[in-house]
């Protein structure tokens, strides 16, 4: 008994450093379906993108923006929501959200580099391209805000974001002797918890927070107006292109973020820290943005058929009763679903974490499913010139890059679950 | 003001000033009319945008991180 308390007294907490048969095989799994993603991704750049599904516009009768860029944007737009629900709590002191702050921040991270990886994996000469937008890129372009705001600011700006508020835990892991303990004392950098530091750490992050949501703004914005700017584009060129993306990218973010919640809360045992207060906050927060995006999709909707152009007339068509109908339709089903679902728990004031969970799933699919359709069919059907109808079909190599992100994304999070306290330790864990 | 606000200004004025001057002149083309004058005016212009925003918000751990007195 003895030494069992005495060994309980050594473990870090949530289970960090001990690694279950569970765990490992979810590692394991994650490593493979990477490795397959980073075969497809050498076949691509040895072979060029002939090897996937991309084609030329026009002539070529393809999309040359398609899955990779298409994920691009759900990426970026999951990123919208830690740094958001973390900065939320600083700002406006929302403390039963302080469980979840962390694990945002981490998503907000993870998903950012993934976005970045998902668009160099569309780039034949990724190297390049990163090297020529930095010597030549110009702000003025969305696509030079695109990758400054959102991949070099947003992300580093987050990771500032996360360090500041890890401080902390660190100085008190790094008090116990453990494999980690080297790593502690190195991010806790002295740390020393004193009422004065804790004031110096709740001003610098909310200053953070401060600077970071309306650069969050511009980021989002930005990556809509990739699209929104360009004339020669039906169904892109658009005012409602900006604000649709940041608020799409509220949906699903705070749709991972309730999703990964229930993962940490079932894995870590923290039942009791993250409680179904908690996940109704997020449910409430999403359920508001979800209506906006709502909003948006029927005005969308009324613009592109009340008397559309001839080349809108096309597009429309083949969203609304064509090639692309199943997923259009199928889209609208999941975010009215995930609405209806929401609006009814919130009506009845009996929220739960599996509606919570549901509705995050469903507004993932229907987001992903948007962000399809917002890259592809525009290349395919919205032709100013007479070119033919073309087609795109996004094949193994695209799906097995995409997949390979997912994964890697995940082993992300699970290594940093292995590591350091994905929730903020409370005053009872030191 | 304490050396750590400071010096925190002086860290985040420093990357605000690069991310404005390099917006605003440096990344500027010469001319809009040939291929030859459409660079930005200094080479990696964009680059240094994008430093003056990693310095900006650096600023922001450096607050946290420092131990110097008032």
């Amino acid at each position: 008994m003895t030494t069992e308390t005495m060994t309980t007294k050594r473990e870090l907490p949530q289970g960090i450093g001990r690694l279950s048969t569970g765990w490992i095989a979810f590692f394991a799994a994650m490593v493979a379906v990477t490795v397959v993603g980073l075969y497809a991704y050498f076949q691509q750049l040895g072979n060029g993108l002939i090897v996937t599904g991309l084609r030329d516009l026009g002539t070529g009768g393809g999309a040359t923006w398609g899955l990779y860029v298409a994920y691009y944007v759900y990426f970026i737009g999951v990123s919208f929501a830690g740094i958001t629900v973390a900065a939320l709590i600083r700002i406006f002191k929302i403390e039963k959200l302080e469980p979840v702050a962390r694990m945002g921040e981490l998503l907000t991270v993870v998903s950012l580099i993934l976005g970045a990886l998902a668009i160099l994996a569309d780039l034949e000469h990724p190297w390049r391209a990163i090297v020529n937008l930095f010597e030549f890129g110009r702000p003025q372009s969305p696509f030079f805000g695109t990758f400054s705001m959102v991949i070099a600011g947003y992300l580093f700006a987050s990771l500032v974001y996360l360090y500041v508020t890890s401080r902390r835990d660190a100085a008190r892991l790094a008090l116990q002797p453990s494999r980690f303990q080297g790593l502690y004392r190195f991010l806790a950098a002295g740390y020393e918890d004193t009422p004065e530091q804790r004031r110096i750490d709740r001003r610098a992050t909310f200053w953070l927070a401060i600077a970071i949501l309306p650069l969050l703004v511009i980021a989002h914005s930005t990556v809509g107006f990739v699209f929104g700017l360009q004339v020669g584009r039906p169904g892109w060129f658009g005012s409602l292109q900006a604000p649709g993306f940041v608020v799409l990218a509220g949906v699903s973010g705070i749709g991972n973020l309730i999703m990964l919640a229930a993962i940490v809360r079932w894995a870590t045992k923290t039942e009791k820290r993250i409680t179904v207060d908690a996940f109704a906050w997020l449910a409430k927060l999403l359920l508001g943005l979800l209506l906006v995006y709502l909003y948006f999709t029927a005005v969308e909707i009324l613009t592109i058929t009340y008397q559309a152009s001839a080349a809108e007339q096309v597009l429309s068509d083949a969203l609304l009763k064509g090639t692309y109908a199943w997923i259009f339709w199928g889209a609208i089903v999941s975010l009215v679903a995930a609405a209806v679902l929401l609006t009814w728990k919130a009506l009845t004031r009996r929220w739960t974490i599996a509606a919570a969970v549901a509705a995050g799933i469903l507004v993932n699919i229907g987001a992903v499913a948007k962000r399809y359709l917002i890259v592809v069919p525009s290349q395919t059907h919205g032709q100013l010139l007479p070119y033919p109808i073309g087609s795109y079909t996004p094949n193994w190599v695209e799906f097995a890059v995409v997949f390979g992100l997912f994964s890697l994304g995940a082993i992300m999070i699970g290594v940093f679950m292995k590591v350091f306290p994905i929730v903020p330790l409370e005053e009872a864990e030191q | 003001m304490t050396t750590r606000g400071w010096i925190t200004t002086a860290i985040a004025v420093v990357g605000v000033g690069l991310m404005v001057v390099s917006y605003l002149f440096w990344t500027t083309p010469a001319c809009n009319t040939t291929v030859a004058c459409s660079n930005p005016r200094v080479p990696f212009a964009a680059g240094i945008f994008v430093l003056g925003v990693l310095i900006a918000f650096s600023a922001g751990a450096f607050y946290s991180v420092y131990k110097g007195g008032k």
